[in-house]
């Protein structure tokens, strides 16, 4: 095990991270062995639906963790943009452009609001960000009077906004989701502002001392966060077209557990986006394989707490062993 | 001063690298107030971890009340009769005063906690004390003198045999200094054993009536109070240990211009009315002991905590410091004592460190130039002779002494010309320590000025150019490196 440990390739892509892969195909075997087919193109294709938004709020998070805050308003921030955008766009008559537009501003606005309140005004993240969580939730009920907001259909006129997610049976959204993938992979490893977060994640203190305005540094990773969160309720609606108001909480669970998984450390100071990336799949195919077995989906409830609370103490028995 | 009831001999401890007890004896009688006394890391605080069973002793003999003991934990010497006032005050400021005095042997009626006898049961105790504390008040709420009332009064409730005082008046004010000392005598009527650990002279005289000095580890020897001079003391403490090459001349060309002024600089409890001057390619140092102010001068000079007033000039100009920020635009460097907390991210590279402080030099476009990264701290890798396999490697896997080139390396790459050193070797073993010395001369001698806080007096008297020293916030004493003695700054550090 520590020669394969110690193998080039597999220092280059990551230990967890092969793992991680290997967990997966096992993931899809086992799930084809229970439901007694192989899962086909449908329930991929229906894995990949989730995959989508689920993605880009993962992406989001994963910033704001290495940052060592958190931030459970992204399932709701995603979910009022796509609710406020919708409105615009059905009942004002926004161009489908700008509504899309819009989306990505509110997811934005709500980073800048979480950014402020978590390091400029000192408040823990995972307080403020519960604020914003109904804060989001209230705004989009209210903007919408608690009425669905319900996007065009695909073949209506207006319906182009689809092809984000998907083209005439093409997954685009997942090149999409790659494409952003490796934008935030980029960040957060060759940039000043990814260098930063990482280390305000890993001794906030000591990069204060050496003259950096951590507090910048940190509310960028907010900001970074809510513009993904917008970007995804881009591909929300493009899956499920009617949003409903007052729903997002289990997307943040989903997308902090893919986080985690994929080894970035509660703690901060370690990220992994391609991790998160394939934290993303394993939550995504979990939900699809367990319906495919034909257990109700509450049960992806369980499954996903014990996978969370299981990778969580792994994260902290190797930072324990570290010191 | 009645019969013995503790004695210590031979008492002999070490950590790895670290000879921390030199087969030291104490002795400690009933009704008598002991001082304990020694310069920082002497072993005043060692000897009575040991006592009190924190640490375990390699070889010597406690006996108390005429039995060898060994306690194993605080909790045991407790219950024998043994017990610390700590100078961080223990307690819990939400709980009420009974209810802190009565932690972990809460007084129940059936299964609830019976609150009414605590307080009761508390008063008792303050009237014996000839205290005026409500039982029932938050801990919070009362100042710090009380609280450590309190504490003694937890002491007594333990019916304490022997009670030693660590630092007991560093927190106080002079009345609540009189009130102490009122206290500990009605201790030593009723023919308690009191040690009494402090760095106040003038205290030393007042209260106690035996002194036992410690230095390095080693015991010096005991002397009755009345019988022996300030001076006597302090010669003691300071020994007449041959300092290696201790600077003789201030190697800084007279008329060299001043780049670092500060007047009047005042911030929180510990830094009073500071003022002070640091020429071009100065090494000044700070002495002082314990508590004396100098780190909390240092955080506020830098920015990293608050000041209330003060005026800082560089290079003559005056200039506002509000944050660490403001304090490296101006070129000031700060080398924490704590580099695990304030000086490095451990868990980064040597590379990432090293460029913390002046990143946007390395940006092309928005992209880090990784080599050119890479090229600049291989240079300050090889200059400072920084022990590291690549610049790659992460900075926990380094020893101390190549970690503070680190934090250093952070701070030449960013040009910083005025460089505060805070406690530069602590921690680092010998050969790394006359490393970093030759580095600091270098940099002085290349103009850079340097500002050097250090609780050794070696250290102090081997680089220093000029010696600002503190005392409880204030400076004391500036002394000029060819006037500058053991005494006459051991003197100026305790001049309280």
């Amino acid at each position: 095990m520590e020669n394969f440990k110690n193998l080039p390739i597999v220092k280059k892509l990551g230990f967890n991270r092969i793992i991680l892969v290997l967990v997966l195909i096992a993931m899809y075997f086992v799930f084809s062995l229970g439901s007694g087919r192989m899962l086909g193109k449908g329930d991929l294709m229906n894995a990949l639906n989730m995959v989508d938004y689920l993605g880009f709020l993962a992406l989001g998070v994963t910033f704001v963790i290495a940052t060592g805050g958190i931030d459970f308003s992204i399932g709701p921030v995603m979910v009022c943009a796509g609710l406020i955008a919708g409105r615009l766009l059905v009942t004002f008559g926004w161009p489908l452009a700008l509504a899309l537009v819009m989306c990505v501003v509110v997811g934005g606005l709500f980073g800048v609001l979480n950014g402020i309140l978590v390091a400029y005004m000192g408040l823990p993240s995972f307080i403020s960000s519960m604020a914003s969580m109904m804060l989001a939730k209230g705004v989009g009920s209210v903007f919408t009077h608690v009425q669905n907001s319900n996007w065009p259909k695909t073949g209506d006129p207006n319906s182009w906004y689809k092809y984000f997610v998907n083209y005439n049976g093409f997954p685009t959204g997942l090149v999409f989701l790659l494409v952003v993938a490796i934008i935030c992979a980029i960040i957060m490893n060759k940039t000043q502002i990814g260098r930063y977060i990482l280390c305000i994640g890993s001794n906030r203190e000591a990069v204060r001392l050496s003259g950096v305005d951590t507090r910048k540094w940190e509310a960028l990773a907010y900001v970074i966060c809510g513009l993904l969160a917008g970007i995804a309720a881009i591909t929300y609606v493009g899956v499920i077209t009617q949003v409903q108001p007052g729903l997002g909480d289990e997307f943040n669970n989903n997308a902090i557990a893919s986080c985690v998984m994929g080894g970035t450390s509660m703690a901060g100071g370690v990220a992994s986006i391609g991790g998160t990336i394939i934290g993303v799949f394993i939550i995504s195919l979990l939900r699809v394989g367990i319906q495919a077995m034909g257990f109700r989906p509450d049960y992806q409830y369980i499954i996903t707490g014990i996978i969370v609370a299981l990778a969580v103490f792994a994260d902290i028995r190797s930072s324990a062993r570290k010191k | 001063m009645g019969e013995v009831i503790l004695t210590m001999k031979g008492i002999d401890k070490s950590f790895p690298g670290v000879h921390a007890l030199d087969h030291v004896d104490l002795e400690v009688r009933k009704g008598e107030v002991h001082a304990l006394m020694g310069e920082n890391g002497a072993g005043k605080s060692t000897l009575m971890k040991v006592l009190t069973g924190i640490y375990s002793k390699d070889s010597g003999t406690i006996t108390y009340e005429g039995r060898e003991v060994e306690f194993h934990n605080p909790r045991e010497a407790q219950e024998a009769g043994i017990v610390i006032v700590h100078q961080e005050l223990n307690m819990m400021n939400h709980l009420t005063v009974a209810q802190n005095i009565f932690i972990g042997r809460e007084f129940m009626k059936g299964k609830l906690i019976d609150d009414a006898k605590m307080n009761a049961e508390a008063n008792k105790l303050f009237q014996q004390l000839g205290i005026d504390i409500n039982p029932a008040e938050k801990m919070g709420n009362l100042t710090v003198g009380k609280q450590q009332m309190c504490e003694i009064a937890k002491a007594i409730s333990h019916e304490a045999k022997v009670i030693i005082f660590d630092e007991p008046s560093a927190a106080l004010t002079e009345a609540e200094i009189e009130e102490l000392f009122k206290i500990i005598r009605d201790l030593r009527a009723k023919q308690l054993g009191i040690v009494y650990i402090s760095h106040r002279m003038d205290e030393i005289k007042v209260i106690t009536d035996r002194v036992t000095v410690m230095r390095d580890g080693g015991y010096v020897g005991t002397l009755i109070t009345e019988q022996c001079t300030k001076d006597d003391i302090i010669n003691m403490m300071v020994g007449r240990v041959i300092y290696e090459d201790p600077k003789t001349a201030s190697t800084v060309p007279p008329g060299a211009p001043v780049v670092l002024k500060v007047e009047h600089l005042n911030a929180g409890k510990m830094v009073k009315d500071v003022s002070f001057e640091l020429h071009k390619g100065e090494i000044l140092g700070f002495s002082g002991l314990m508590g004396a102010g100098r780190t909390e001068t240092a955080r506020a000079l830098f920015g990293a905590d608050p000041k209330e007033s003060g005026d800082i000039y560089i290079n003559g100009t005056k200039v506002d410091i509000k944050s660490p920020q403001d304090a490296v635009k101006h070129g000031i460097g700060y080398l924490s004592e704590d580099r695990k907390r304030y000086g490095i991210v451990v868990g980064k590279t040597v590379a990432e460190n090293s460029t913390m402080a002046h990143l946007k030099d390395f940006l092309s476009g928005v992209f880090i130039d990784k080599k050119k990264e890479n090229d600049v701290t291989q240079k300050y890798v090889d200059r400072l002779k920084t022990k590291t396999p690549s610049v790659d490697q992460l900075v926990v896997n380094l020893s101390g002494g190549n970690q503070q080139k680190v934090v250093l390396a952070k701070w030449l790459v960013r040009n910083c010309d005025i460089l505060i050193f805070d406690e530069p070797t602590r921690g680092i073993d010998v050969g790394a320590k006359s490393e970093i010395y030759h580095l600091m001369n270098e940099l002085a001698a290349e103009g850079k000025s340097i500002i050097m806080i250090s609780s050794e007096m070696t250290e102090i008297l081997r680089m220093s150019d000029r010696i600002v020293v503190m005392c409880e916030g204030r400076k004391t004493a500036e002394i000029d490196i060819a006037e500058a003695t053991q005494e006459n700054i051991m003197h100026a550090a305790t001049l309280r």
